[in-house]
């Protein structure tokens, strides 16, 4: 059933009676409606994206520390920080996070998924089983691997002492502590790869692979030259969201080591400078700075992941 | 033999997901005593823990603001994301730009883009509030829910579109009436999604709250945050507090099935 205003919409030509038509329906029509729909975007946007990034540009070129009134630096605070040691091993750190997890959270959320994507009894419970980790807050697991973790009376170190090894500081002893928090972090994070992959594996299709198998191929000839290439899209999905959570990591450590030990990731880092020194002018800074990075990487990994789409269609 | 491995893989993979949450709830069963001997699986269990956070702690004030502040923000997210979502998918509003700068408001580290924000609600009275909350959940759920919205928009093929519009519809009429029922599984994990995180979110709620209007993530850092850790309380909220994300992992893995395909290979 047609109602009034869309009747008149088809039968007027675009443009010709504007200016009686009234604001809702000219919102509405086929050519701003686009950007009707996005209105509510924009002005979220407007208001706690570009407020923050204006304010930081503003108190990025300040010396600024707690209430005293700014004062002008011009370009001291990023010449300050991009010769500052701590600056840069705090980059490393987050590297080698973000490269050491999405690394494996990749490859073992692939493998699990091609083991679980078959109809076995009680499938729906396993999968539901393995999104759990998925779903406890970041500083709740936190909190529960140091529990387990604890020197003394931690589950860990109990087993640990059980088979005849000595107690391990998993959380104080830098060298390690690092390590801990990936392990914590792919331990979350795993199921979100898995439960991509096995979402994608069910989409792919099947004649294809009927055909493979009718040819004889074998299982490794049909995963490396049907389901990687055909898995490729899904897999610059999971690296492009992991790698901008990962950069932005800083939960887990607020329960655990507090970027002692050889853990200041970069954003520690920038909470330390920003909220425990309260030295605003360079903790704006190096939130520029570490947006500019992530963005450049962003932008890559995007990019590469709009290719894989369009090649995958 | 084969179906024997598989099983004995299965139970691996699920022990590794499962048994330390588990622990979570067997140790918030254990009194003040036995909490130092984790190895101890024969302790007698006692309420002890959960008595301890109702009665000493304001742990229910902080679940219903918690509640609140979820419920409230992932409905607007929603208001915000599905139209935009769909605006991007189907006309490729901003040709990829705006999307993309919509994603890249999750690159800004967080820490620093609570310094602006702390100012201004300080001068707003939006501190310690839960609107102050709700609209920081706002702007941080906001860019993972329109990208996920897009990739299940992507997937409802224009076609459909096109012929209702040969039928008559106008645009608002094909949202309501042709979109919106193919799109809903995709907004169901959506929201769930944005539920989930925004209950577990814990950096700004434990900078921008209190006492009125903390949240149960921030209640649990209180445990952390005092000089003697009480392992027994903090082992049963934190059990309370993931009650309702795993009843939300149950809901998800339903949909699994229907496919989380992001919409990019049927096209």
């Amino acid at each position: 059933m047609l109602n009034q205003g869309d009747e008149a919409r088809i039968e007027r030509l675009p443009g010709e009676f504007r200016e009686r038509r009234p604001a809702w329906q000219v919102l509405t029509s086929e050519k701003y409606i686009k950007w009707f729909l996005v209105i509510p975007l924009l002005v979220v946007l407007g208001v706690f994206a570009f407020y923050p990034l204006f304010y930081c540009l503003y108190m990025s070129f300040h010396e600024a520390i707690l209430i005293r009134p700014p004062e002008f630096l011009g370009l001291d605070n990023y010449r300050k920080i991009l010769h500052n040691r701590l600056f840069w091993n705090s980059v490393g750190r987050s590297a080698s996070t973000v490269v050491v997890c999405v690394g494996i959270e990749i490859t073992l959320g692939l493998g699990i998924a091609l083991f679980l994507n078959r109809e076995f009894r009680g499938q729906n419970i396993v999968r539901g089983l393995c999104l759990l980790p998925l779903m406890v807050s970041p500083l709740a697991m936190s909190l529960m691997w140091k529990y387990f973790l604890e020197p003394q009376f931690g589950i860990v170190n109990v087993m640990l002492s059980w088979i005849g090894f000595s107690q391990v500081a998993f959380l104080s002893e830098s060298g390690v502590a690092l390590y801990t928090i990936m392990f914590m972090e792919i331990w979350k994070w795993l199921p979100f790869s898995i439960f991509v992959f096995l979402a994608a594996l069910r989409g792919l299709p099947k004649d294809a692979f009927e055909a493979a198998r009718v040819d004889g191929a074998s299982p490794w000839f049909t995963f490396k030259k049907l389901t990687l290439p055909m898995l490729k899209p899904f897999m610059m999905i999971v690296i492009l969201l992991r790698v901008m959570w990962l950069i932005r990591l800083s939960d887990p450590l607020f329960g655990t080591t507090q970027g002692g030990a050889g853990t200041e990731v970069l954003d520690w880092y920038i909470y330390r400078i920003a909220f425990i020194r309260f030295d605003i002018g360079e903790g704006t800074t190096l939130a520029l700075i570490a947006l500019l990075m992530t963005i450049i990487i962003g932008a890559v990994l995007f990019r590469q992941l709009i290719k894989a789409l369009g090649a995958a269609r | 033999m084969r179906r024997v491995m598989f099983w004995i893989a299965v139970v691996i993979v699920l022990c590794a997901f499962i048994l330390p949450i588990a622990w979570v709830y067997v140790t918030s069963l254990k009194s003040p005593e036995d909490i130092f001997r984790p190895e101890k699986l024969a302790f007698l269990p006692t309420l002890y823990n959960y008595k301890y956070i109702v009665t000493v702690r304001p742990s229910l004030l902080e679940f219903r603001n918690a509640l609140i502040i979820t419920l409230a923000s992932t409905a607007l997210v929603m208001g915000v994301s599905l139209p935009a979502a769909y605006s991007f998918a189907r006309f490729n509003t901003g040709g990829g730009h705006l999307l993309f700068i919509t994603i890249s408001t999750r690159m800004f580290p967080p820490v620093v883009a609570a310094i602006p924000f702390f100012f201004l609600f300080r001068d707003w009275g939006l501190l310690d509030t839960h609107l102050g909350l709700i609209l920081l959940y706002i702007y941080f759920n906001m860019s993972f829910a329109t990208f996920l919205l897009y990739g299940f928009f992507r997937e409802i093929p224009e076609e459909l579109e096109h012929a209702a519009m040969v039928d008559g519809y106008g645009r608002l009429s094909i949202f309501r009436k042709v979109i919106f029922p193919l799109i809903k599984p995709g907004a169901a994990i959506t929201t769930v999604f944005c539920l989930v995180w925004a209950w577990n979110e814990f950096l700004f709620a434990f900078l921008f709250t209190r006492r009125v209007a903390r949240t149960v993530a921030v209640g649990l850092a209180v445990f952390w945050g005092s000089i003697e850790i009480q392992w027994g309380p903090m082992a049963a909220l934190m059990g309370l507090a993931i009650l309702p994300t795993l009843a939300a992992a149950w809901f998800m893995q339903r949909f699994i099935i229907r496919g989380l395909t992001f919409g990019a290979v049927k096209g």
